[in-house]
């Protein structure tokens, strides 16, 4: 498959399971650690969404999805499949040691694994999930807070997740 | 022991194999078969969560470096599951901190 569409491709997967996944898992409902409420509440004061600024910040201050989708794509390239089971274990432990429970993590990383996995036979490599889970992530944490939390927030609310905090 | 094991649906058999295990051993240690709900806030150690995790893992680390013992990695597949019960059930909290001794899951920074 020619790069660049194998690119696109992997990147709007990617970011589809990690939103996902953190969506449905809880993450935009609070804060995990002091951290992930200082962030949702200093981009709503930037004039971003709170429950969008409790995703960012909860994705910061322990891997999530995010960082299982990533661990996933590079276990895959490294070990295989296998590289995906133990990506899924070393996310579990440094969920367990930032003070999450662990769940988005692990899942993500498990459905990332079997996506990369699926999608190998239609020839999207796993080194262009790799590069596109760093685009995806890139949409969402690194070119405009405000905007990305509102449509953080707005998948929240799809979700019934939105957060009670005020 | 090492062997290679090429085909793929022994290895599919192994996991699924310490994943059973592990639950059944799970469950026999009297963990709960799922953690209580809402699922995303438990931090109950359960059956089905984390155990078949660490089982899948470590497992999987072994066969990455091509140990398989004997029965192609299904004797490994069986003692993995169990030591992943026992774990979770009696070494877990020696290793992981458990936030529901705190006040509060704010974190460890707070005085």
């Amino acid at each position: 498959m020619n790069m660049i569409i194998g690119l696109i491709i992997a990147t709007v997967v990617s970011w589809l399971n990690f939103v996902i996944v953190d969506t449905y898992l809880g993450l935009p409902e609070s804060p995990g650690v002091k951290g992930a409420e200082n962030v949702g509440y200093s981009i709503k004061k930037r004039g971003g969404d709170l429950s969008g600024g409790f995703f960012q910040g909860n994705i910061l201050c322990s891997p999530d999805a995010s960082a299982g989708t990533l661990l996933a794509s590079i276990g895959v390239y490294i070990l295989g499949v296998q590289g995906g089971l133990i990506a899924a274990l070393l996310v579990f432990i440094g969920n367990r040691l930032c003070a999450d429970n662990g769940y988005a993590g692990v899942v993500g990383s498990l459905t990332m694994t079997a996506i990369v996995f699926a999608f190998s036979f239609v020839g999207i490599s796993p080194e262009m999930f790799i590069c596109g889970m760093v685009i995806a992530i890139f949409t969402i944490q690194g070119i405009y807070h405000p905007a990305s939390t509102k449509l953080l927030g707005r998948i929240a609310k799809a979700f019934g997740r939105y957060t009670d905090y005020e | 022991m090492i062997s290679m094991v090429t085909n793929g649906f022994q290895l599919l058999l192994n996991y699924i194999v310490s994943i059973i295990v592990c639950i059944v051993v799970a469950l026999a240690l009297k963990l709960p078969l799922v953690p209580e709900k809402p699922v995303r806030n438990s931090w109950t150690n359960s059956a089905i969560y984390p155990t078949p995790i660490f089982a899948m893992g470590i497992l999987a680390i072994f066969f990455s470096f091509n140990i398989y013992w004997i029965y192609d990695g299904l004797a490994l597949a069986v003692i993995i599951g169990i030591l992943s019960a026992l774990f979770v059930k009696y070494f877990f909290y020696y290793i992981f901190p458990n936030p529901a001794e705190n006040d509060s899951i704010d974190g460890g920074d707070e005085s």
